[in-house]
This record gives C-alpha cells, sequence and structure tokens, in this order.
C-alpha cells in the first residue's frame, strides 16, 4: 500500500483530502477535509504510536522492544506529543513543519 | 522496528561513538544506577592503591594516605553532590516528567572515565613527583629528588587525565539532557551552574569529612 503523504512536495505545507471514493461502487466525495493530526505525524512517529499503543502504552516494553533505555523513549514519546499538539493547531502551525 | 526507534545508522563507528559518548541512549535506570556505582567503588579502591583523591566533583589529586572509607566517600560524595543540583533544574526547567532512578544512574555511571584517571594515577612515580613539586613550592627541607622518567610519568598521567575529565564533563551533561529531557541553552546553562554549585558544594564536604 502506498504512504498517505502528509507534505506537499513542492513548497512543504500541511497537505489537505480532497477526495474520497468508494472502491464497491465508484461513488466518490469532493470537498476539503483536514488530515486527523495522527495522519499528519511522519510515518517513521506514526510507527512508533502503533508500536507504543500495540505494548498497551508501556514506555518499559517499548525500551526493551526498541533495545533504548527509559529515557530515550520516554524523550521520543513527550516530542511527538509536542508534535501532536502542533497538529492540533492548524492556523498557528499552518503545516510549515514537517511533522 | 530499527526505523523507528533511530534515525542513526547503526554502523560499528556509530555504535562506538554512541558507547564512548552517548551510552544513555541504550542505558539508564536500574542498569545503569548499579553499573556506575560499581564503577565509583572500583575507582575508589584503585584511588586507595596509589593514594589518588577524588576530592571534588571535577578533582584529581595524588599524595595524602588515607582509610579506605574515606575514598569511597569521596566518590559517593561527588556522585550526590552532582545529582541534587541537576535533578532540582530538571524539576524547574523540564517540561516533560522524568525518574529521579535515571537522573542518579546516568550520574553514576557518567563517572566511568575516572576509573582511567584512578589507573593512570597508580604508579609511584606521580606520588614521588607530587612531593618533589610540593616541596620545591613549600621551600621546605626535603631529600626529594626526581628523575626525568618520573616527570614523563607525571607529565603523560596528567594529560591523560585531562582528557578523561573533559570525557567525564560531556558524559555527566549527556546523562543530564537525556535523563531530564533538556535540551538547547536551559540545558548548557543548567548544567554549569550544576557544575559549579557541585564542586563548590563536594569540596567543602569531603574537606569536613577529611578534617
Amino acid at each position: 500500500m502506498k504512504i498517505l503523504p502528509s507534505i506537499c512536495p513542492a513548497c512543504n505545507s500541511q497537505l489537505k483530502v480532497k477526495s474520497l471514493i468508494c472502491e464497491q461502487c465508484q461513488t466518490e466525495i469532493q470537498g476539503q477535509y483536514e488530515l486527523p493530526p495522527l495522519a499528519k505525524l511522519s510515518p517513521n512517529n506514526q510507527a512508533f504510536i502503533l508500536e507504543f499503543i500495540k505494548a498497551s502504552g508501556s514506555l518499559k516494553q517499548m525500551a526493551k522492544l526498541l533495545k533504548l533505555s527509559y529515557p530515550t523513549v520516554r524523550n521520543r514519546l513527550d516530542e511527538i506529543i509536542e508534535r501532536l499538539k502542533l497538529a492540533e493547531k492548524p492556523n498557528e502551525n499552518n503545516g510549515k513543519e514537517n511533522l | 522496528m530499527n526505523e523507528i526507534s533511530t534515525n542513526i545508522k547503526t554502523t560499528p563507528n556509530n555504535r562506538l561513538r554512541q558507547w564512548l559518548f552517548n551510552p544513555f541512549r541504550v542505558v539508564a535506570g536500574y542498569k545503569a544506577l548499579l553499573s556506575g556505582l560499581a564503577i565509583i567503588l572500583i575507582s575508589a579502591l584503585v584511588g586507595s592503591l596509589g593514594n589518588t583523591h577524588f576530592d571534588g566533583v571535577l578533582d584529581v589529586h595524588t599524595g595524602t594516605e588515607a582509610p579506605l572509607w574515606l575514598f569511597f566517600a569521596e566518590g559517593l560524595i561527588n556522585w550526590i553532590c552532582m545529582v541534587v543540583p541537576l535533578f532540582s533544574f530538571g524539576l524547574i526547567v523540564s517540561r516533560s516528567s522524568f525518574r529521579v532512578i535515571d537522573v542518579l544512574g546516568t550520574q553514576a555511571l557518567a563517572r566511568g572515565p575516572y576509573l582511567i584517571a584512578a589507573l593512570v594515577m597508580l604508579p609511584d612515580a606521580n606520588r614521588r613527583f607530587s612531593i618533589y613539586v610540593m616541596s620545591k613550592l613549600t621551600q621546605t627541607a626535603s631529600t626529594a629528588t626526581i628523575n626525568y622518567i618520573d616527570m614523563l610519568v607525571f607529565a603523560l598521567a596528567m594529560i591523560m587525565t585531562i582528557l578523561v575529565a573533559v570525557w567525564m564533563v560531556a558524559l555527566m551533561y549527556r546523562a543530564y539532557c537525556i535523563s531530564c529531557n533538556i535540551k538547547g541553552a536551559k540545558a548548557i546553562i543548567t548544567f554549569i551552574v550544576s557544575l559549579i554549585g557541585a564542586e563548590v558544594l563536594s569540596k567543602f564536604a569531603i574537606l569536613r569529612l577529611a578534617v
């Protein structure tokens, strides 16, 4: 499956969803939709969050899984939380930063 | 899994650099605390064999004979004196929550390079040269003589000690940044203030203990 891009390759701005399509009946909905905050994160950070949820939100387990120390993993999570907070403020951020 | 863990390619060169200058990326908490404490105590033991005193967070001095417990106490005081201000600054400056065990563990492990300082100060040439210099400085009547080999050994030990001191400070800084999640100017300023404070505090504490 292709990776959903969230940043414009031309100007580095935040992309929005313009159309959605039903694979079954080909119904297409057009509009301008915001990407959900998690989808605005980089694929690397999305993968981290996915693994974190699978680990029941246990930083200790994540540290074991990634072979990193507990504070390194916690700092990474804090960084992602900061990015998510930025992603929730689309007007202030305006998507200029690669999350 | 590796792609989410790190953006740094794990070449043998990078791995070596990480282990030398930022082991806290992979080691913290109890593991770091136990290995760090072991290193502090071994350094004190080796120091006692060559009468090398760590009488301050950054200090390495040779010369005075003392009971073994004093060497151990010096090591532990230096470590705690560094942890207290860093932890306090962490509480004030950091926007993250962090564990005291990580600050304790990483700061203990960061003192690892001083084991090398204790080892390079072991040769008796260092003690002989120190006695000679002290007798010259205080202009006391002494039979202390010096030869070029002693001087060379002492010079090499000094160079090594300066290098490991720089290495230790770099490790203590990285340990602080990772364990308290502080970066940039805030980290640099609070670390320097902590280091100066810890140096004064440890000097005072060890002096009180030794008297």
